[in-house]
């Protein structure tokens, strides 16, 4: 069947077979990599991708669902080569150990943050729960996810400053 | 995963039509988060076609009117959790939905998936059932309508004929002074399955004693009910811990007696008197709170 999607931004028009996952499209269609195959019963979150802003597992989304919709994968999560602040966090807190579980928890603390700027350690730790990571390095996810919180909150206060002084110039 | 024909329903006659065409060999889709798990691990009996019900608009939303709140089967657990209008008329239904799976879980799994798969451990059925909710069925041959609790005939059946959509949830808003409570035990606190669980709902006279009571235990029994025996014990009483611990007891000794002494029993039975006590403790804690802010 013949869909259209828009993923990372891009608009893909394709057919496709109705009996494959989401998750199998990105990785094996696409070759969009960054999205990982764990468990695929939707317990381990490595496939987290944001399904029109929300944090969904792509292995238990059929492919005929998203046509018409918005997907935003790891690969999108940078813009024109500059990395998310989440992604400048999670560098600086040594924040991905194996990596396995890492663009699922992106998208999860993205889907968060978009939602929630200022969240809370326990709206965090609530909002990752269903991202497992096996080197057990909750803590630094954690601490980089509070960082970009903070980051993006000082971000956005010099854009408005710098805009005011534009607009008072 | 095997290969079956998909068909969008746009309305919820056109989904009815194609279920009756399909007599028997073409599954639901809502969220899909029970359905993709099954068909991948179908071993002979997957379904002939998939009929994705989850765009027709008409299945959506949460309405409030009058004293009659309507959630629409579409309605994702997420959406039920932070719902002002549940928040406020179903505080524990709230409760029950933000304990489902994981985040991702509760952004696609939906309260009609919930309800319609009848899995014992369905964690929006108790709470809903202690709210006096009904449903409605519709297919091309008419609606029909009927208390929720008279859906469900064992785990995983229910009295729904093949080209029935479930098309509305129905239940009126707690009464004033009443107040609710959700109490699951899983495993762990993400993604757990729920062992046992009680929804509660203690309704207080102006004297701070039990005008009404309403227990309705999951995963304890193979279909869900209230727990009338229980219910009588504290009607009329001044709410007290040891009260509530024969409640809970009398809720253990309808548990055995339906179904048996199993290995499990040694555990369940005192485990399901401490969350019977726990959660009419906190229905009591929400009236004192109540009374006190007011």
């Amino acid at each position: 069947m013949k869909i259209t999607v828009s993923i990372n931004r891009k608009q893909y028009k394709t057919d496709v077979m109705p009996n494959r996952t989401l998750l199998d499209f990105l990785r094996e269609d696409l070759g969009l990599l960054g999205t990982k195959c764990g468990c695929e019963i939707g317990e381990c979150g490595a496939c987290t991708v944001l399904l029109d802003g929300k944090a969904v597992n792509a292995c238990l989304i059929l492919v005929p669902q998203i046509d018409g919709r918005e997907i935003l994968t790891v690969e999108g999560l940078s813009l024109e080569n500059v990395l998310h602040p989440l992604q400048e966090a999670f560098l600086d807190h040594n924040a991905a150990h194996c990596g396995f579980c890492t663009p699922g928890v992106l998208l999860s603390a993205k889907a968060l943050l978009d939602e929630n700027p200022t969240p809370s350690e326990y709206e965090i730790r609530a909002a990752i729960a269903g991202n497992l990571c096996r080197c057990t390095g909750y803590t630094q996810i954690i601490e980089a996810i509070e960082d970009a919180a903070q980051r993006q909150q000082l971000g956005s206060q010099r854009e408005n400053s710098l805009r005011e002084g534009r607009t008072k110039r | 995963m095997k290969t079956f024909e998909y068909t969008a329903a746009e309305s919820i006659m056109h989904a009815s039509e194609q279920l009756s065409r399909w007599s028997g060999s073409a599954s639901i889709l809502a969220g899909g988060t029970d359905l993709l798990i099954a068909l991948r691990h179908a071993n002979g009996s997957s379904p002939k076609c998939l009929i994705d019900i989850s765009r027709i608009p008409e299945l959506r939303g949460i309405t409030l009117k009058g004293d009659t709140v309507t959630i629409r089967p579409l309605t994702v657990h997420a959406e039920l959790e932070k719902s002002s209008c549940i928040c406020l008329h179903a505080p524990f239904l709230s409760r029950a939905a933000s304990m489902i799976g994981s985040p991702q879980i509760r952004n696609r799994g939906t309260v009609g998936g919930n309800i319609m798969n009848a899995a014992t451990c369905a964690d929006t059925v108790p709470p809903l059932i202690a709210l006096g909710a009904g449903i409605s069925l519709k297919s091309v041959r008419g609606t029909r309508r009927m208390p929720l609790e008279q859906l469900f005939t064992a785990p995983y059946a229910t009295t729904a004929a093949t080209d029935e959509i479930l098309e509305e949830i129905v239940f009126p808003v707690l009464p004033t002074g009443a107040t609710s409570a959700f109490i699951k035990l899983g495993r762990r606190n993400a993604l757990s399955i729920a062992r046992l669980s009680i929804a509660a709902v203690l309704e207080f006279d102006s004297g701070g004693k039990i005008k009404d009571a309403r227990i309705v235990p999951g995963a304890a029994f193979p279909t869900w009910r209230r727990m009338s025996e229980a219910e009588h014990l504290l009607r009329g009483e001044i709410p007290s811990t040891k009260l509530f611990e024969d409640a809970g007891k009398a809720v253990a000794a309808a548990m055995i007696s339906e179904t048996g002494m199993r290995w499990s029993t040694a555990y369940k039975e005192p485990v399901l008197v401490t969350l019977v006590t726990r959660a009419l403790q906190e229905c009591e804690c929400c009236r004192r709170k109540e009374q006190f802010e007011r």
